[in-house]
């Protein structure tokens, strides 16, 4: 209403001005029948006074009326088939003012006035509507463009502290911010940590390795234990998993079709699993996801890799050309951000308003999903079903194929104005961004180009895909990520919090091979690392965010660790490799987390519920949140109760005298004896209470399941 | 309470590491503000709240009825349907019609004081026309139901960004810390499912909580609510027996706030088993009242919706889904008769609804909205058993708000002479949207979230905020 008002307001106040100091006779028109209705009904959106500028046209001034805005010049005087601004108002194709059809007399006056020159005094001067250019040559100097090095080392007042190189890279800040850094955890402390971080499980018993009094050498070796582990690929498997938006379906069912679905989704989790294990160099790991088709053509094995595109989502209706460009922003977005650390679909509309990524960037890559086929292709030897689970899933797939991609006719696309598919603008070729191309935008010549995009990102002078992945893996490990927004480098992004650090431990992830299991151990292994997570009142006062990691983190674990933590020590856990999917709550599935089923329609409630990232988009990392309804599940599902029996069943068993149970159970669940003050309150509950021995057992099993130390990770 | 004064809006977008901090910090305050207010949801407001505007509806209830319901059968006469019957429509949009145009046989006179035009299919709204406000004007942007229920649901055709329901939980949080701040009822679940009220890129807490009223047990209705064997003396005491672990626990970790927000939420959990079960038991109502929403499962829903927002619940979406079909006011065939059906069950709860809420003072600060996806065409779509129905229809279409500081007795846009394009005071589902906000108390251009390194809006770059029909 107050709007409304205002206009009118502006609307007299405009005809005062003509009144008081005449006009030419031409323009009386104008002023009698075209400016009020411009000012009523244009003007909110369309003028200098508005808030935003609705498709960069401007109607208050002569020459921008006539400049135009995104869908070409409004006003062509004498032209009136050429004036969008009457093909808008006669609702012909464009359809304005939005909230209402103007009177056909109104529309007349202005097909009058257009046919007579449309005559204007209007002499503002025209808004400019020209793009800002981007300074490529400034816009290179950016941090994250430049290639990473390896750093020289900084000088440290504690020269005995550091283990690893980035060690001396923390402890140069700490000491120039006077904090001293934490004392290393205590031995059963960091044996927790390094398991539930390489492997995702509580401690394992090694032969030879006792809690107390850990040498450098019998951490080390745990260190290889785990890393040997097949349990490794399992738990590092996740965190592709979430930024390649992993899932077994689509949003969208209509009826009950089903051929959208992808029942072997499995194999490309697998294959991930299978990757990490064996060590896969992170640059072939990454080039086998977006081409194993043209770089092995014959060798097969590798193919269901593609699935990191294959599976992604298909939207309703995916002939339409809206659709279609819906989907390659999904690809889009998912290379850039997972892979780059660049938000390039920001550039789908228009140029990226912070980072220099013009339309024409997103376009080039668009161009090469655009050219690329989401395939189901038949498997030559399909795997036997190995359960019941694997023949039912067998049995509802379409056939045994694996959900691919392969080439489609190489296109070259159109910008669209405004990211509307009905205003295609310039061909752009498919290409990599200009602003990591040495001079002009890199093109692409081979088919789609994914093997030159592969070519390209896995290049070792790539500045943005190994630093990318190795800040993942630090913030994996140290509880915080270096660049605090892991999948946007851009000037939006974080800057680095050590960004010598960052670089030098980058330039050596990729001389030594790309090889994920050194960086871990290379982190796992520092002094940083080993560090208590309890902070001094100093360090709380200097640095209440730890951004300088005077201490470790404490962290809560992902709902996979946290299942796969109760399965654990209630004994059931089941440890075959890969297959088809489980159900995470029922309690005859056994298997870890990771297999869980993934659903872009219906996402296991458990999963849902304790935060695993919703599968329609890139996750860029897992956010925590604390509810009740996770509470209720803890306290009442029937999940959490059926393996409190299991483990209270087997103490039962195991042992009669209170306090040998209360030791064998924090043992058993917690990975440590109980202080005396807790023996205290577990006896003092099992003796008020009037139940059963066993339910009162449980009812102390399943409290120990659901406390906080079972939650979080010092 | 209020952060935010209306004086001072302000909404800077949060850093996800900010709006954890926040959540973490803010959720142990709010444990004991939440007890203490439990059951005074007008004073509760302990959340951090982004208002720009003194909002006029605290809380809202949106009717969706699946599969889209005719416009010119319910709140869109349109006479000269009957006049140019069978003549097909112009337009190459709808080139592919098959039959002319299908007049309503249903009769439309004037009601209330206000003089509100209503079809005979909605005799018990007719008697609260005064307090309807009628949008005859809406459109959206295609016809189809999946991207037209997103689009409904999330201002977007991709299952790719939050829901009205979940930004309004992010903008206002909820009025009540034991019971969830967005809820959505469905006997069964509608076409699209979940998406439609998915949290998208927001924090977890803001997902809508889905429950399905095919079965009104309570137990049934909201998951894990009960232990399959403890009593709730029992529970306590295990309850207790878990704080002091944690306690315990906490003690050299005393700085970390996420523990004691793990221990709150224990708490608020215990409670939520009493609080919810008494909120989601439709069986507390008499049975004079359970009878005037109708015995049928949007009538109980409806029920149901009023008991929720009455305890603070932000925002309660309920979906007109029968068992047999998850789009029931689908009426490609038979239009007429299955509309005669829906609507006097949807009528008669939906008026009851407003009775009620008005009856207990709630109508003016809680907006109702009632429609669906789109409308339905005008024209016929013909069928072989010779009851012909309508198709989807999206260039125009009706829905009608009530309470919630909107102006009652008024219709608001129009569309042709025929009903098929909105073309007067036209509303996109952005602008719907927007007004929604708006009355809400939010400027939906400042409602954003930082996500993938741009501000995200609901209403992306569009939305309008029909001020017209704010009273």
């Amino acid at each position: 209403m107050l709007i409304r008002f205002f206009i009118f307001i502006i609307a007299f106040h405009a005809c005062f001005i003509v009144d008081v100091y005449g006009s030419e006779p031409q323009h009386d028109f104008f002023e009698a029948k075209i400016r009020p209705v411009l000012v009523k009904h244009c003007y909110e959106c369309h003028s200098q006074e508005s808030s935003e500028v609705q498709g960069g046209l401007y109607l208050d001034s002569r020459e921008s009326s006539r400049t135009g805005g995104d869908s070409g010049p409004a006003v062509v005087p004498k032209e009136l088939e050429q004036s969008m601004l009457l093909q808008a108002i006669r609702y012909d194709g464009l359809e304005m003012p939005p909230d209402g059809k103007l009177p056909d007399h109104v529309i007349a006056d202005f097909e009058q006035w257009i046919a007579a020159g449309a005559p204007d005094p209007r002499d503002g001067q025209a808004e400019s509507v020209a793009r800002p250019t981007i300074d490529w040559d400034d816009a290179k100097t950016f941090w994250a463009f430049q290639p990473p090095q390896p750093q020289k080392l900084p000088d440290v007042l504690k020269a005995g502290w550091p283990l690893q190189r980035h060690d001396f890279f923390i402890l140069s800040e700490l000491d120039a911010a006077e904090i001293i850094p934490s004392r290393n955890a205590d031995p059963s402390t960091l044996l927790r940590r390094l398991s539930f971080d390489l492997i995702g499980l509580p401690p394992v018993e090694v032969s030879g390795l006792s809690g107390s009094g850990l040498s450098d050498l019998d951490y080390e070796r745990y260190v290889d234990h785990l890393l040997a582990s097949p349990r490794f690929g399992e738990r590092w498997a996740r965190m592709w998993l979430d930024l390649a938006r992993f899932a077994e379906d689509q949003a969208h069912i209509v009826g009950n079709n089903q051929s959208l679905f992808y029942p072997n989704a499995y194999l490309y989790r697998d294959w991930v699993i299978q990757a990490w294990n064996t060590d896969m160099p992170y640059d072939r790991f990454l080039s086998l996801q977006l081409a194993a088709d043209l770089i092995e053509p014959e060798d097969d094995r590798h193919h269901v890799a593609l699935g990191f595109i294959g599976l992604g989502p298909k939207y309703y209706d995916r002939k339409r050309l809206q659709v279609k460009a819906d989907e390659w922003e999904d690809r889009v977005d998912t290379v850039s951000r997972g892979l780059m650390g660049l938000t390039v679909a920001c550039a789908r509309c228009h140029d990226h308003k912070f980072d220099p990524i013009a339309t024409e960037d997103y376009y080039a890559l668009a161009g090469v999903f655009a050219s690329t086929e989401m395939f189901n292709r038949p498997q030559p030897n399909p795997a036997p079903p190995e359960n019941e689970d694997a023949k039912k899933a067998k049995k509802n797939a379409p056939d045994s194929t694996i959900h691919i991609v392969r080439e489609g006719k190489p296109t070259d696309l159109r910008v669209f104005v405004r990211g509307d598919v009905n205003t295609p603008g310039e061909v752009i070729p498919r290409g990599y961004l200009r602003v990591l191309s040495e001079q002009e935008r890199v093109t692409f010549q081979e088919g789609s180009g994914r093997a030159e995009l592969a070519r390209i990102l896995t290049d070792p002078a790539n500045p943005l895909t190994a630093r990318v992945f190795v800040n993942r893996v630090w913030g994996q490990l140290i509880g915080q990520p270096l660049v605090a927004t892991p999948s946007n480098f851009g000037s939006l992004g974080e800057k680095p919090t050590h960004p010598e650090l960052l670089d030098d431990l980058t330039a050596r992830f990729v001389s030594s091979g790309w090889s994920l299991k050194w960086l871990v151990r290379e982190i796992v292994t520092s002094a940083t690392y080993r560090q208590s997570s309890i902070p001094s009142a100093e360090q709380l006062e200097a640095d209440p965010e730890n951004r300088l990691v005077s201490r470790m983190n404490r962290r809560r674990l992902e709902i996979e660790a946290w299942r796969d933590r109760i399965l654990s020590v209630s004994g059931e856990l089941e440890n075959p490799i890969g297959g088809p999917s489980i159900a995470p709550q029922d309690p005859t599935h056994r298997k870890r987390t990771v297999y869980a089923k993934v659903s872009r329609f219906k996402l296991d409630p458990m999963l849902a519920m304790f935060d695993f990232p919703d599968a329609n988009v890139h996750a860029e990392m897992r956010v925590e949140t604390t509810t009740p309804l996770q509470k209720l599940f803890v306290m009442n599902h029937p999940f959490t109760i059926h393996h409190a029996e299991q483990i209270t069943d087997q103490l039962l068993e195991s042992a009669d005298d209170p306090a040998e149970r209360i030791t064998k159970l924090y043992g058993r669940v917690l990975g440590r004896n109980p202080t005396s003050e807790e023996s205290e309150l577990i006896e003092e509950f099992l003796t008020g209470d009037s139940e059963s021995t066993r339910d009162s057992w449980v009812q102390v099993t399943q409290a120990l399941i659901a406390s906080n130390e079972m939650l979080f990770l010092d | 309470m209020h952060r935010h004064s209306p004086s001072t809006p302000q909404s800077t977008p949060l850093s996800r590491r900010e709006m954890l901090a926040r959540s973490a910090a803010g959720f142990g305050m709010l444990g004991l503000a939440g007890a203490l207010n439990a059951a005074t949801p007008s004073n509760a407001f302990a959340h951090e709240q982004i208002i720009h505007f003194t909002p006029k509806a605290r809380r809202v209830i949106f009717l969706f009825m699946n599969g889209a319901p005719s416009h010119v059968d319910t709140f869109d006469p349109k006479p000269a349907l009957a006049k140019y019957e069978g003549q097909k429509p112009e337009g190459k949009l709808f080139k592919a019609a098959k039959a002319g145009y299908m007049p309503s046989p249903f009769r439309f006179s004037r009601y209330g004081e206000s003089g509100l035009e209503m079809s005979e299919l909605l005799p018990h709204l007719t008697r609260v026309a005064d307090d309807l406000c009628v949008l005859r004007g809406l459109h959206t942007d295609v016809p189809n139901h999946e991207p037209g229920l997103l689009m409904m649901s999330s201002g977007n055709q991709q299952p790719i960004r939050p829901s009205l329901g979940s930004w309004a939980s992010y903008g206002l949080g909820t009025e009540n810390e034991n019971l969830p701040s967005f809820v959505v009822l469905c006997p069964g679940r509608p076409v699209v499912g979940p998406q439609l009220w998915s949290n998208g890129f927001l924090p977890g807490k803001h997902q809508g909580t889905a429950v399905n009223t095919s079965d009104l047990t309570v137990e049934k209705l909201i998951a894990n609510l009960r232990h399959p064997n403890m009593d709730r003396d029992q529970q306590r005491r295990q309850v207790n027996l878990i704080q002091a672990i944690n306690r315990i626990h906490q003690r050299p970790r005393a700085d970390d706030e996420r523990l004691e927000s793990q221990i709150q939420s224990m708490e608020m959990a215990f409670r939520m088993q009493m609080e919810a079960a008494e909120a989601f038991d439709v069986a507390h109502e008499t049975q004079k009242t359970r009878e005037a929403y109708g015995m049928t499962d949007f009538g109980q829903s409806c029920l149901l919706a009023r008991r929720l927002v009455e305890r603070g619940v932000r925002f309660v979406q309920v979906y007109y889904v029968d068992r047999k079909n998850k789009q029931p006011w689908d009426t490609h065939q038979d239009n007429n008769g299955r509309h005669r059906k829906l609507c006097a069950d949807s009528d008669r709860a939906s008026a009851a609804l407003l009775t009620d809420l008005k009856q207990r003072g709630l109508l003016d600060d809680t907006l109702v909205v009632w429609g669906g996806e789109f409308g339905r065409t005008p024209y016929a779509q013909p069928h072989k058993d010779n009851k012909p129905g309508r198709d989807h229809h999206h260039t125009g279409f009706s829905m009608f708000l009530a309470g919630g500081g909107t102006k009652g007795g008024l219709t608001y846009g129009n569309t042709d002479e025929f009903g098929m394009h909105a073309v007067e005071n036209r509303l996109h589902v952005h602008d719907l949207h927007a007004t929604i906000l708006h009355l809400m108390g939010i400027d939906h251009k400042r409602l954003t979230y930082r996500y993938s390194g741009r501000d995200f809006r609901l209403t992306d770059v569009y939305g309008r905020v029909a001020h017209e029909i704010i009273g």
